[in-house]
């Protein structure tokens, strides 16, 4: 579904990522995790294009990204992707935060698309709040209307970017439930977060990186059992006696 | 100093006969709305766009608005007036030059000049405020924008301007206050706006101080209702449970 392949990217002289290479298969749920400042966002806004790479390929679903043929708008409505601020639109109601981009995007009707938008409100716990905006929302309830805003678009695969590192503690859980429901159902994901109880749980592979490369790229439980790399070890170490 | 106060000459007729001195007060202040509306019209839709361009990906096209703020924003408000009066028609090309010479009526002319001059020189501040609200927005909103398959165009039209606008309002208030106030340059090219009108009241009836009080109290009332029409603006777009909204 989702293949990165010996891909580099450079801010001038700084290189962000080097040499990246991995490979998410339908249905897999890979979560990337590593220090502050390792590259994990660009590797995965790279997965759709949001930043350009110099060297590599990255392909979705046999669809190359870098190819400037691509049409990336296309390609991206196709791929879910899911902020640590969530980013949902403040001057549009829940509703229409739903359904914008499937009309203008997908070209469905009001109705039909309020009415996907809604099923999937409801489906992450929040069909009271349809008419609301997302400033009246807390946290983990905006979280989740951005998660059912990607899933809206019938996305092939989802991209998360430290969805709950914003989140007051008491709220992490109810946006965590959601992801594992979605990866119950077979959804493709990549996952970037710190949270080891959800990667334990619905996780099928670990890629860990540091300094703009994947260090480890292993199953969970060799990964949890037994890193083979030292900067993994003192990662874990740090990680999990919080 | 004995000033013979005379208010009644608003009513009186003009040398000709054929109106009052108000009647002339009020075409001014007409030609000053007609004149500073429709330049903040093309001011507001020029001024977007530049300000738009200003935050593009291109360099080529974020340099190009830089350079039209730089010129509009940064050389005489009189000058560019000149400029456009006295100057352009005589360097434009393909005979239009001499088109708007000829063919325009003199008054058509001024108010032509005037009108493009004031919403050229406030479009550049326009567009400076437009990209100030465009980067005020977290960077997630673009990102979000893109993500979810919109188009550039589709992400400025959708997720950023409408933000961005709101969050402009205030400063865009006061550059609607100043197309009013800057408009009285505009009787320098002979254009019978507010303040030329009270200067003429002045010159024909020798009561200079209650011209002078009568213009600025009709500046004054454009001000009140110009801050009125922009609070309901403000009212009526106000996001709920974003920044001062509830
Ligand atoms: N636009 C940019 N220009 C220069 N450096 C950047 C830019 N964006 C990110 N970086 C740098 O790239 C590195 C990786 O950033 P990021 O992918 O956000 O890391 P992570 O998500 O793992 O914390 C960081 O050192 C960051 O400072
Ligand atoms: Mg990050």
């Amino acid at each position: 579904m989702i293949s990165i392949q010996n891909v580099s990217k450079h801010y001038g002289a700084f290189q962000v990522l080097t040499d990246c290479s991995t490979e998410v298969k339908k249905g897999e749920v890979i979560v990337v995790c590593g220090p502050s400042g390792s590259g994990k966002s660009t590797l995965i806004k790279c997965v759709n294009g949001l930043e350009p790479f110099q060297s590599g390929t990255i392909s979705v679903d046999g669809i190359s990204v870098g190819d400037p043929k691509t049409d990336l708008p296309r390609l991206r409505s196709r791929v879910g992707m899911v902020f640590q601020h969530f980013e949902l639109f403040p001057h549009m109601s829940i509703t229409d935060n739903l359904t914008i981009a499937q009309i203008k995007v997908l070209g469905r009707g009001r109705d039909a698309a309020t009415d996907k938008g809604l099923k999937l409100l409801d489906r992450v716990g929040l069909k009271a709040h349809a008419d609301k905006f997302p400033g009246q929302l807390s946290g983990g309830q905006q979280q989740r209307v951005a998660i059912a805003r990607a899933l809206a678009m019938d996305p092939i695969c989802m991209l998360f970017d430290e969805p709950t590192s914003a989140l007051d503690p008491e709220m992490i859980n109810e946006v965590l439930d959601v992801m594992v429901e979605l990866a119950h159902e077979g959804m493709t994901m990549m996952c970037v977060t710190h949270e080891m109880g959800f990667a334990k749980k619905v996780a099928n592979r670990i890629l860990f990186m540091d300094k703009g490369q994947i260090v480890e790229d292993d199953d969970k439980d060799s990964f949890f059992g037994n890193p083979r790399s030292e900067r993994a070890r003192q990662f874990l170490a740090k990680i999990l006696t919080h | 100093m004995g000033y013979q106060w005379n208010w009644s000459i608003f009513g009186s007729p003009v040398p000709t006969g054929e109106t009052t001195y108000l009647a002339w007060l009020l075409s001014g202040l007409q030609t000053t709305i007609v004149l500073s509306l429709s330049a903040w019209l093309v001011a507001l839709a020029l001024g977007s766009l530049v300000g738009v361009l200003r935050t593009a990906p291109s360099k080529a096209l974020s340099g190009l608005a830089a350079a039209y703020v730089e010129i509009f924003r940064n050389t005489p408000l009189l000058v560019q007036l000149f400029s456009w009066y006295f100057v352009l028609p005589e360097i434009l090309p393909f005979g239009l030059g001499d088109a708007f010479k000829q063919q325009l009526s003199p008054l058509t002319q001024q108010f032509l000049a005037a009108m493009l001059c004031l919403a050229f020189f406030t479009s550049a501040r326009v567009a400076e405020q437009v990209r100030a609200g465009i980067g005020a927005l977290p960077r997630g909103q673009k990102a979000a924008g893109l993500a979810l398959g919109f188009t550039l165009p589709q992400t400025y039209r959708h997720v950023l301007l409408p933000m961005a606008f709101r969050l402009i309002v205030p400063p865009l208030t006061s550059e609607f206050l100043n197309i009013f106030k800057n408009s009285a340059v505009c009787s320098t090219i002979g254009l019978l706006e507010l303040a030329a009108q009270g200067r003429q009241l002045v010159d024909y009836t020798a009561q200079p101080y209650e011209s002078f009080i009568a213009v600025t109290l009709l500046y004054l009332a454009i001000n009140v209702v110009v801050m009125g029409l922009m609070r309901i603006v403000e009212a009526r777009t106000r996001v709920p449970g974003y920044l001062g909204g509830k």
